[in-house]
């Protein structure tokens, strides 16, 4: 019985334990550092997960440490910010600029003028010497992140005075100063009395960071866990002081963990501001949390990100190099099904090959509804019109009975939350287009022009990237019921190779992204030219995964490296290239990336939502510091 | 004492052997991998940003040279060894240019705590209560307890640690859920921050010790139940040695031998990290750290981590062989 009594003093000392967490259950519910009061304290996740080498701060150096910990979105700053929704003050913002950028005739020059009474946080002024130092430092540096990108494109710079900057450029760009501008990130400026005394760039972890923006770090976990930054003192001498304070006093990002964890700390109050979910994690915290603010009041809830999840063909694949197995594929789609499968009826669809989110439907969209309707597509049997601009009302008639008062019900409501339509599933067409193409079915399969079956590989990421998962599974579907020989490929950890060297058939991902709030595509079209397609075989460079070489893409690109960011005819001819890919149908555009990022107002008012869009709440990218000056606390 | 050196001389080279051949199947394993380190390097630096794909090949290039990626298959295995020899395992080339074993370091005190204390815990309660169990037979409790833990031990690892999660994070929070230490624990406090600690691994090593003490204790049981029907402990009965005393001298000492050995693979695998339960309750370890180097193609620091697993396995194995004829009498060296 010795061994019995041995037996009770562990349980007790297992209790005791117990006892302990009790005690601690109050610190717990107030997860904040000494002198860090959870009411001034905004906690955002960072999806990095934990950083490996979390004291490391030197963005200009490749993926060595975090850089949405906070770095990116409010210690550091650059010339130009675009909001992919409104803006603060209109999508376009001159940061450390203080005008836009300023091309000589031909684009071979630019010049910048930059804000005075801008300082770094340790009381050092910003100028024209620093801009020269970043752009001069990455050059001399080809292990440096930005390095091969001013490599090309700059001759010289200089700084005739303290604010103003001077390109020389080797070429003529005229959109060269997108990359000192902020859509997600751009090359952020260098604290030039910092590194100038560090020695090698490469091998400085610019640890603490002298900031820029609007807040400094404070201190993070050793362990890569989180980070906490705290506002300047100073915060009037930074290009967001404009703006007005800086509603909260420290901002933590954090990793939160798995999306199970995440819902729990939100309901937890431990979480304000969750990046992204499942649709399914959204809906309950919908149900359960009484302090939930999300982008749009009802359903879908989602953040539209600029980017635009489609069927991408591998169009060096000589099955698919005839437009009419492309859209006779598209035909098949029904993409009802596909939005219920991936998001559970919560996608905002798009037609054509440009994402419906910020000002795009207003330019693209609505503009283009009439060609749509009238848009002809011939099957070699009959000339059918595909377009269906009623898609998106009918999933909102589907949702209603489950999802009752949170379906709206207004059209234009339902269009900026639903799409602007899509094409209609038409088998019977999708035959007519096969058959045109030299196709035959045999039974209930169907078989190429050269007699062997159709068979097509849809590759997908798995469970790293359920929701495109989910849609691509449910069109590999659909396409087996007609008669073709379709299969998932589950990619995995081998997507990025696979993808980037051509090694899949279709695959469901995007290669569309904008910048949300402006109508220039060049952000990823100028990318799509056939000069940088690469053979078969060889990796291809971001973004044309498709592999897609058109003269008459060529000629609307060149055309847009010709004129002006803000030339009207930017408009012009992005809807030509609307057009161009609706016939021809390279990529089958599917929808936004919508991101559920959930926002809780227990501690904190005032976050962007579609009705008061005046910044992207996804709290990874760099314009949501916008966020922060409208931050009001509710004094909880 | 002879024959012992013959067989230590023998044993140490046999570990010799599986640790040069276990390695560099890990060095084999980890450069056939399809994912390339430059180009996960290259897509997360210009996933989201201004990029040209003239840029992407100098890039390319600059990040081939900078990783050392250059040169024959021949010339980057010799270079491997090289360093290996000394202990070092190179840069990391997901967070380059910080040295892996200095990663390595950072998470590896995590990992050990939480998987050497819910291993010794899981291993010691599992097999008391299973001795017990075997030996006391009618006893209820032990009985209740064995029906329990045979219920349990099938349930999937992941499946217990979400119910915990979800018990004690959310419908009962007493627990923290995630991380190893919370944010408001000062670390200059050695005796606060310790007990922080403490109490963010609880969770994480009840969900070890739910998990794992099923197998500890039926195992147990099983042994016991064989050797008290063995001639010595019926004579020791009926002689009227105490049953306590029996237990422990007779009985568990003869049964604790194959469960040793499983300690010791256990222990030995410590080094691997607890890939699941780190990724659960977002622990900080060297299971997570490997997760993020395999996805990121980071085959310095996945080789770093599986060279310090193969040592440990195989140092634990060799160790336990040496020690076995100290633990039980009717095993010798020879």
């Amino acid at each position: 019985m010795h061994m019995l009594r041995m037996l009770s003093l562990a349980s007790g000392l297992l209790l005791g334990a117990s006892g302990l967490t009790l005690q601690a259950e109050t610190a717990f519910a107030q997860v904040t550092v000494p002198g860090v009061p959870r009411s001034q304290t905004i906690i955002l996740e960072n999806p990095e997960g934990t950083i490996k080498n979390p004291g490391w701060f030197n963005i200009w150096t490749l993926n060595a440490g975090g850089q949405f910990t906070g770095l990116h979105q409010l210690a550091l700053d650059t010339l130009w910010y675009i909001d992919p929704e409104r803006g603060l003050d209109g999508p376009w913002e001159n940061s450390l600029a203080s005008e836009k950028p300023i091309y000589n005739s031909d684009f071979t020059e630019m010049t910048v003028k930059l804000k005075s009474d801008i300082y770094w946080s340790d009381g050092v002024a910003f100028t024209a010497d620093d801009v020269v130092y970043t752009v001069e430092s990455q050059i001399k540096n080809p292990g440096m992140r930005w390095s091969a990108l001013l490599s090309l494109n700059v001759e010289r710079v200089s700084a005739p005075d303290a604010h103003t900057v001077h390109f020389k450029l080797k070429k003529p760009n005229s959109r060269f100063h997108a990359l000192f501008t902020v859509r997600f990130n751009a090359i952020w400026i260098m604290p030039k009395h910092v590194f100038e005394k560090a020695g090698d760039p490469l091998k400085f972890d610019f640890n603490p960071p002298v900031s820029l923006g609007a807040y400094k770090l404070h201190s993070f976990d050793p362990n890569g866990k989180w980070y906490i930054w705290q506002k300047r003192d100073d915060w009037q001498r930074t290009t967001l002081g404009r703006y007005g304070e800086p509603g909260p006093t420290y901002a933590a990002y954090v990793d939160p963990g798995p999306p199970d964890k995440r819902v729990i700390a939100q309901l937890n109050h431990n979480l304000d501001v969750v990046h992204d979910i499942a649709p399914e994690g959204m809906f309950t915290l919908t149900k359960q949390s009484d302090s939930l603010k999300t982008w749009f009041k009802n359903f879908p809830f989602a953040h539209p990100d600029p980017t635009l999840p489609s069927v991408i063909f591998n169009m060096q694949n000589p099955a698919f190099q005839n437009r009419d197995v492309r859209w006779a594929l598209a035909m098949l789609i029904d993409i009802k099904a596909v939005s219920m499968a991936a998001y559970r009826g919560a996608a905002t669809l798009s037609p054509i090959a440009i994402p419906p989110t910020g000002t795009h439907p207003e330019d693209y969209h609505v503009p283009l509804r009439d060609w749509l309707a009238s848009f002809e597509l011939d099957t070699g049997k009959r000339k059918i019109r595909p377009y269906d601009p009623t898609i998106g009302a009918q999933i909102a008639d589907m949702l209603r009975p489950s999802m009752g008062d949170q379906i709206p019900t207004d059209p234009a409501e339902i269009d900026r939350a639903f799409g602007y339509g899509w094409w209609k599933a038409d088998p019977q067409a999708a035959a007519e287009l096969l058959q045109k193409a030299g196709f035959t079915k045999r039974g209930n399969s169907w078989y190429m022009p050269d007699g062997k079956p159709f068979s097509v590989k849809v590759m997908v990421e798995g469970e790293t990237r359920p929701i495109l998962t989910r849609a691509g599974t449910m069109i590999v579907q659909q396409w087996r019921q007609f008669g073709i020989d379709a299969k998932t490929e589950v990619a995995q950890g081998t997507m990025l190779d696979r993808r980037n060297t051509g090694d899949f058939e279709i695959l469901i991902s995007w290669s569309v992204e904008t910048y949300g709030g402006h109508p220039d595509l060049s952000f990823f079209l100028d990318s799509w030219h056939s000069q940088f397609v690469a053979p078969a075989g060889k990796t291809q460079s971001p973004r044309n995964w498709q592999r897609w070489a058109s003269p008459e893409l060529d000629r609307i690109i060149e055309a847009v490296r010709r004129i002006d960011f803000d030339d009207p005819r930017t408009v012009e001819l992005g809807r030509e290239y609307v057009k161009l890919m609706v016939r021809e149908m390279p990529i089958i555009p599917l929808m936004a990336y919508n991101v559920f990022t959930a926002m809780d107002e227990t501690y904190w008012t005032g976050y962007p939502t579609a009705e008061d869009p005046y910044a992207n709440p996804v709290p990874n990218w760099g314009n949501s510091r916008a966020m922060m000056v409208r931050l009001k606390p509710t004094g909880k | 004492m002879k024959p012992y050196l013959t067989y230590l001389s023998k044993r140490l080279l046999q570990f010799a052997v599986v640790v040069f051949v276990g390695i560099n199947i890990a060095y084999v394993v980890t450069h056939s991998t399809p994912i390339n380190p430059v180009e996960q390097t290259i897509s997360a630096a210009t996933a989201y940003g201004s990029t040209s794909p003239e840029a992407i090949e100098m890039m390319r290039r600059s990040l081939s040279e900078l990783y050392g990626l250059e040169g024959s298959p021949w010339q980057q295995y010799l270079s491997f060894w090289q360093r290996v020899l000394v202990g070092d395992f190179g840069p990391s080339l997901s967070a380059f240019p910080t040295p892996v074993s200095e990663l390595i370091l950072r998470a590896l005190p995590w990992t050990v705590g939480l998987l050497l204390v819910s291993t010794l815990l899981t291993w010691f309660l599992g097999n008391l209560l299973g001795g017990l169990a075997g030996y006391y037979r009618e006893n209820r409790v032990l009985r209740a307890f064995g029906v329990v833990t045979a219920g349990l031990h099938p349930v999937p690892y992941y499946v217990v640690a979400f119910v915990m999660l979800l018990a004690f994070g959310y419908l009962w929070p007493i627990l923290p859920i995630s991380g190893g230490a919370s944010m408001a624990a000062d670390r200059t406090d050695v005796v606060g921050f310790a007990l922080d600690v403490v109490i963010h691994s609880i969770l994480p090593v009840l969900s070890l010790m739910a998990a794992g003490i099923g197998g500890w204790f039926m195992g147990m049981r099983s042994l016991v139940s064989n050797i008290v029907t063995e001639d010595y402990v019926t004579y020791a009965e009926l002689a009227g040695v105490r049953r306590g005393k029996i237990l422990r001298h007779y009985v568990m000492r003869n049964a604790i031998g194959p469960q040793v050995t499983g300690l010791a693979l256990q222990l030995g695998a410590i080094f691997n990290g607890a890939i699941i339960t780190e990724q659960v309750f977002g622990y900080p370890g060297i299971g997570s750290l490997l997760i993020s180097a395999v996805h990121a193609g980071d085959y310095s620091l996945v080789l770093g981590i599986t060279t310090i697993s193969i040592l440990g396995v195989s140092t634990m194995v060799l160790l336990i062989d040496l020690l076995y004829p100290l633990i039980d009498p009717r095993v010798e060296a020879a």
